[in-house]
């Protein structure tokens, strides 16, 4: 595919309704997609973006000289591949990419949303997905495959639409946050509101909370990789020696949270990153699909959908430096799903480059996950 | 030893439609069969990535793992049968996984390599050294063969671990298979295959 790709929007007539009973209307839904359904229609694959993704998963839109997210994962004969494949991916709800999120206008105001935007979860994000398949004509798909907060939805839309899918992937994730996750979460949130130009969340038109999102991402990116590929890669190399000003970053370490921090500001919505790091907080696949107030899903107590489960197939995928998103957590997931009678497989990839691997160690995503769908087809 | 002897042995044992745990499962051929032939639900459980991709391109449900450090993965009686082919050599505790194997299965089915076997003991008495057939790969420092257990001494301990043996098989050089054992075994068996129980 060399022609550029670029984002479709779907703008759904009806009111939509969130778990919590809250109601959006006029939700857009960015995606795109890549590859072609075959005749059966049944080689979708449907990819979960993570806390900072877009629908812009792989291939060039036009004049950009970066491709999308996943790129590496999704092309033809990569893991991912189109020519066999119909990808698609969606931006999540609450984002700020093209579907709806706090940054979006309230067509009842004709203003931003900003706090005025219901609270979201990884279930109505899911949810939304749901929608945009209908609207695709997908009542099957091949796979559902994510990394971190995509791993999530992954195993939330297959925990509650078990006969929707054929397997699930789930890459460097877990089944719920652990308090040290959330207190990671938190403390990029306290950055983001500390920031006066935040201002309840009311900025729109105004200058953004720059300077407490660009902490709040350099925090994230501190876990986001391993204490020790920050070693060899900044140690306590320095630059711009003869910089007279105090306090001003001088370590290389300094300047890469830095430029972390600013590409952030540019392309992200401060209250999306509220929004949405919120709903991973909240995040909970068990009680979520055994909660007696469940109203969406296949199977509305678990239990039910044991039968579903049964005969489909699973990939959880680890990184041995991530922790972030450790190891064991991948080990709980696959022995819920496993309980759930699905068979499940688990591999765990060496690598110093901490919970990042899932978007740099290409290679031996690619070897595990091709072998994977290669095995699925009917 | 031949593989196709042994898994065909253990083909015989497995239950049609049991759940499955094959330690060490290598490429995946053994559950394969065992999926095709026997409608097993298995799943594998390998160390090394590349037998991983193979296990997944095979089609069959597989675990990273080190099996050496235990199956707390799994609950107690989750399988019917747990399998370790081919694999008693390289482990570092034996023992504790034999009892690993007995708790999360009903069953256990262990193969061993009889190290009394007269070849064995030949090769060592002229050579001075272990045969390279014994050591599968590598030499003394590296191979991955860190266990040889005669079949006098794995009955034992079998015995001392108060683990019933409900089926065997004893390979004989030459092809010959017997299903009890006989005279000089640990001397002529070059093998054996066990299906174990925990004594009740």
């Amino acid at each position: 595919m060399d022609s550029p790709v670029q984002t479709s929007t779907l703008h759904l007539d009806r009111p939509f309704r969130l778990d919590s009973g809250d109601i959006i209307r006029g939700l857009t839904v960015a995606y795109e997609t890549y590859g072609e359904p075959n005749s059966a229609r049944d080689n979708a694959i449907l990819i979960e973006h993570a806390l900072s993704g877009s629908a812009h998963a792989a291939f060039f839109h036009r004049g950009d000289p970066k491709p999308g997210w996943w790129d590496a994962m999704i092309g033809p004969g990569k893991a991912f591949d189109t020519d066999r494949y119909f990808v698609i991916c969606s931006n999540v709800l609450g984002g700020c990419n093209g579907t709806s999120g706090p940054s979006s206008r309230n067509p009842a105001t004709g203003k931003p949303y900003a706090l005025s935007f219901p609270p979201v979860s990884i279930r109505d994000m899911v949810e939304v997905q749901r929608m945009l398949l209908a609207h695709l004509g997908i009542e099957r798909l091949r796979s559902i495959a994510g990394g971190s907060m995509g791993g999530m939805q992954a195993l939330q839309f297959f925990a509650d639409y078990p006969s929707l899918f054929d397997s699930f992937i789930c890459i460097a994730s877990t089944m719920r946050h652990s308090a040290q996750q959330i207190a990671f979460n938190e403390v990029g949130r306290r950055a983001v509101m500390a920031d006066p130009r935040w201002n309840g969340g009311d900025y729109y038109g105004d200058v953004p909370p720059e300077g407490g999102l660009s902490v709040a991402r350099m925090i994230g990116h501190i876990t986001y990789i391993s204490e020790k590929m920050m070693q060899e890669k900044f140690g306590r190399l320095r630059k711009g020696k003869d910089d007279r000003a105090v306090f001003r970053p001088s370590f290389e370490v300094e300047h890469y949270l830095d430029y972390q921090g600013i590409a952030f500001v540019r392309r992200f919505d401060a209250n999306s990153y509220l929004y949405i790091t919120s709903a991973i907080d909240n995040f909970d696949l068990v009680s979520s699909i055994s909660g007696a107030n469940r109203c969406r899903g296949e199977n509305r107590a678990r239990g039910t959908g044991i039968d579903a489960m049964r005969k489909k197939k699973g990939l959880v995928i680890s990184f041995t430096s991530d922790w972030l998103y450790p190891t064991q957590q991948s080990h709980d997931i696959v022995r819920f799903f496993s309980g759930l009678n699905a068979s499940v497989s688990f591999a765990e990839i060496e690598t110093d480059h901490g919970h990042d691997a899932f978007l740099t160690d290409i290679e031996g995503q690619t070897l595990i996950i091709r072998s994977f769908l290669d095995a699925l087809i009917p | 030893m031949i593989p196709e002897q042994t898994h065909s042995i253990i083909e015989q044992w497995i239950e049609p439609e049991s759940r499955v745990l094959d330690l060490g499962c290598g490429d995946g051929s053994l559950l394969s069969r065992l999926v095709r032939d026997r409608r097993v639900e298995g799943i594998g459980v390998e160390i090394s990535q590349d037998m991983i991709v193979k296990c997944l391109a095979n089609g069959i449900s597989v675990y990273q793992a080190d099996i050496d450090r235990g199956l707390s993965q799994w609950d107690d009686l989750s399988f019917d049968f747990v399998i370790l082919n081919a694999t008693l050599q390289v482990i570092h505790r034996p023992h504790g996984l034999i009892n690993e194997m007995l708790r999360v299965g009903r069953s256990a089915i262990i193969s061993v390599s009889n190290f009394g076997f007269v070849r064995n003991r030949i090769r060592v008495f002229f050579d001075g050294r272990i045969s390279r057939e014994v050591r599968i790969t590598g030499s003394w420092h590296n191979t991955p063969v860190i266990r040889f257990v005669s079949l006098e001494e794995f009955l034992h301990s079998l015995h001392e671990m108060d683990i019933d043996i409900v089926d065997a098989r004893y390979f004989l050089p030459w092809g010959g298979v017997m299903k009890t054992r006989a005279v000089l075994d640990n001397l002529l068996v070059k093998g054996a295959v066990f299906m174990l129980k925990r004594e009740t």
